[in-house]
């Protein structure tokens, strides 16, 4: 079984990034490209046949493969503030330098961002759209702030307009079924994806298979082929041994640490065992509705980040409470000022750490390891 | 009724509104943007303010509901549109209409005179433009000083004193960036010898760029139209036209340097920057960034414009 994931990941890997300029010898995509941001409905790009990349994604592979430092100062040294999102930064440094881990996507024919998780991915794709001289399409989501019929109207107006100029830009037609289809395999990769995490409060799983798997459902939520890689994934680690109940449990709220080998901060938490996290959770989208608008609608208007406060603590304390957990790490991250907000009102103990998802200059260890053995005390003296 | 407000998106033909110009509040949240957190802190602190009203257009912006969620002043968020179509126009005209509706329901009152007041905010611009158009004649300090002052105040009492004339000699310079409530920069300038002759400010060069709101027809539509016809706030997604806009006006004005004022953790004026930056450079115009920690910071500040001023 093993093999059949690690074959599974590989051809979705190179499938992926067979185009980078590192393997690509020089050969362009015949297809068109868009660059798009991680909540975008690919969906319609599927079924329009054009290929896209997540440029947030390759930041976090760039700083995985311990390249980030120099690419951030670059960026610095071309005017972008340090305090941007270090996925931008990572990047403009990537571009700046024409080289990367695996050199550099495709240079883009059209930019794609949307709003629903921050707003700051629009302003990071303007520079872009600066750098290449290329069209932006930014499709905004109101998420809860208006009632669901006017956000409806609004946002299939857009996703409309999404799909007429990708028919122009691409020469293909959209047939709707076809669309219907890659939806139908995006909600069976959700499906499969969330059997995969419900086993990380019971099994004996390190979070990082976890925060590296999702990379699929991110990046190639429409592929069949993911969901048959989580099927395998689920079996594997549901064969794992049972997790160990003497440890603490404790649920990781935010995002992984790209830089570090094992995404999480593992060296702090003996004793712990992290038994849940949010952002393993944020493309677990749910696709309902009567037609593909609808369904894509559902999906993309509704993302955890563009949930209001009220929605956002419901949902993580029905996770948190599935979880089992007694405690938490919450990350205050530079570079998403929108999400450790999420934790205002969860209801256990946390320790705030200050991080940056990118940059490992950001974290101070020892501060971060004293936070967490305090939290170990008040949860043990509780 | 005292309902602070954020933003020039806010529609003030709707209803009454204290502009947010500063406040030296104890909120401070890291990497988080000052100038929201003395808006959060005047909100929470302030019992003579019993409202709030802000635009989702940023990350700072986006969250202040969750700090606000609490307290049980009026609390309303403005989604501005990230586009400029019809869509996006008939869009935020139905979010005119609810905020209208929120505020009625919250203080009990019926609001009828959104047309007279929308004559008013058109006449009032009006005078606005003007000054703005002679920019260069005027003390700088003066004008932007009347605007706030006048942005606190109920519509009907609003109006703009002529501001004092300016000495001509000073170094032409152009200013861009958010709400400038840190306003003792503008002594600065003009201590070291600069006259502001153009700006982007949204009090200023962006609210005076609006086209005239429509009386006739859907009153809701028509002030979405204005308001969206303004020059554009990097919230809203058009670096391109906003180097143009801003461009084409600075070559205009003989500008001689470029002052980029921004907020810490403003991620829409730092993105921005780094290609507004390029630009200049490649016009052979000289720019200075500054970075203002929160709503009432400018001291750290003199130096740096002093050299600025000796370098072009």
């Amino acid at each position: 079984m093993a093999q059949s994931v690690i074959k599974l990941q590989s051809s979705l890997m190179r499938e992926y990034y067979k185009y980078f300029s590192k393997y690509a010898r020089g050969k362009s995509p015949e297809k068109k490209v868009a660059w798009v941001t991680a909540f975008t409905p690919v969906e319609i790009l599927e079924a329009l046949g054009i290929l896209y990349y997540y440029p947030e994604s390759y930041a976090a592979v760039i700083a995985a493969s311990e390249r980030e430092q120099p690419l951030l100062e670059k960026s610095e040294q071309c005017f972008l503030c340090r305090d941007c999102c270090s996925y931008s930064c990572c990047i403009e440094g990537c571009l700046e330098f024409d080289d990367g881990p695996r050199g550099t996507p495709p240079k883009p024919d059209i930019l794609i961002a949307t709003n629903n998780q921050c707003n700051t991915l629009p302003n990071w794709w303007n520079i872009l759209a600066e750098r290449y001289g290329v069209p932006l399409i930014v499709i905004d989501y109101p998420g809860e702030t208006v009632p669901r019929e006017r956000a409806y109207e609004y946002v299939t107006v857009q996703h409309k307009d999404l799909i007429a100029k990708l028919e122009e830009l691409s020469g293909n037609k959209l047939d709707e079924s076809v669309l219907e289809q890659y939806i139908e395999n995006s909600k069976e990769s959700v499906f499969r994806w969330k059997k995969v995490a419900e086993a990380l409060p019971k099994k004996e799983i390190k979070p990082t298979v976890l925060f590296d798997d999702i990379s699929y459902l991110i990046t190639a939520r429409c592929n069949p082929d993911t969901a048959e890689l989580y099927k395998a994934v689920c079996e594997e680690v549901n064969a794992l041994p049972e997790a160990d109940k003497n440890l603490i449990p404790l649920f990781w709220l935010g995002y992984p640490l790209w830089y570090h080998p094992e995404r999480y901060l593992s060296e702090c938490l003996d004793g712990f065992r992290i038994c849940g996290s949010n952002y393993i959770t944020w493309w677990s989208l749910d696709y309902s509705g009567k037609d593909v608008y609808e369904k894509l609608f559902s999906a993309y208007n509704y993302t955890f980040l563009n949930l209001s406060q009220e929605t956002r603590t419901e949902r993580l304390t029905k996770l948190i409470k599935a979880s089992g957990a007694v405690c938490a790490v919450t990350l205050h991250n530079k570079s998403c000022k929108c999400d450790f907000v999420s934790a205002k009102d969860i209801g256990i103990p946390q320790a705030e750490l200050e991080i940056d998802m990118i940059d490992r200059s950001f974290l101070s260890l020892e501060k971060a390891r004293k936070q967490i053995d305090l939290l170990k005390e008040t949860v043990c003296t509780q | 009724m005292k309902i602070l407000s954020l933003s020039g998106f806010v529609p003030e033909q709707i209803c009454d509104t204290v502009r947010f110009t500063g406040y030296t509040g104890g909120r401070s949240i890291s990497h988080y943007c000052g100038y929201a957190a003395d808006y959060i802190s005047q909100v929470l602190n302030d019992a003579s303010v019993d409202g709030a009203v802000f635009p989702k257009s940023c990350d700072s912006a986006r969250i202040i509901k969750s700090y606000l969620g609490n307290t049980d002043k009026f609390v309303f968020q403005l989604p501005v549109p990230a586009r400029r179509d019809e869509a996006a126009a008939n869009y935020f005209a139905g979010e005119i209409k609810a905020y209208k509706e929120a505020v009625e329901k919250h203080y009990g009152i019926e609001i009828s005179d959104i047309t007279e007041r929308t004559e008013a905010v058109n006449e009032r611009n009006k005078e606005i433009k003007k000054l703005y158009e002679n920019l260069e004649d005027f003390s700088y300090s003066d004008y932007l000083r009347g605007i706030h002052k006048m942005l606190t105040l109920p519509l009907a009492e609003q109006s703009l004193p002529e501001p004092k004339r300016a000495s001509t000699d000073g170094k032409r310079v152009y200013l861009v960036g958010s709400f400038l409530t840190s306003d003792g920069i503008l002594d600065t300038l003009e201590n070291s010898g600069l006259n502001v002759v153009g700006d982007n400010l949204p009090e200023s060069g962006r609210l005076v760029s609006a086209a005239p709101c429509k009386i006739d027809g859907n009153i809701y539509k028509n002030i979405s139209e204005s308001i969206l016809s303004a020059r554009l706030s990097p919230t809203q997604n058009n670096f391109g036209e906003i180097l143009e806009r801003d461009i084409a006006e600075i070559r205009e004005k003989k500008v001689g340097g470029v002052i980029f004022l921004t907020q810490k953790y403003c991620e829409p004026y730092d993105y921005l920057y780094s290609v507004y930056e390029k630009r200049l450079r490649a016009e052979g115009i000289r720019s200075l960034k500054i970075s203002l920690s929160n709503s009432d910071d400018y001291k750290k500040s003199e130096l740096a414009i002093e050299a600025f001023s000796d370098m072009i």
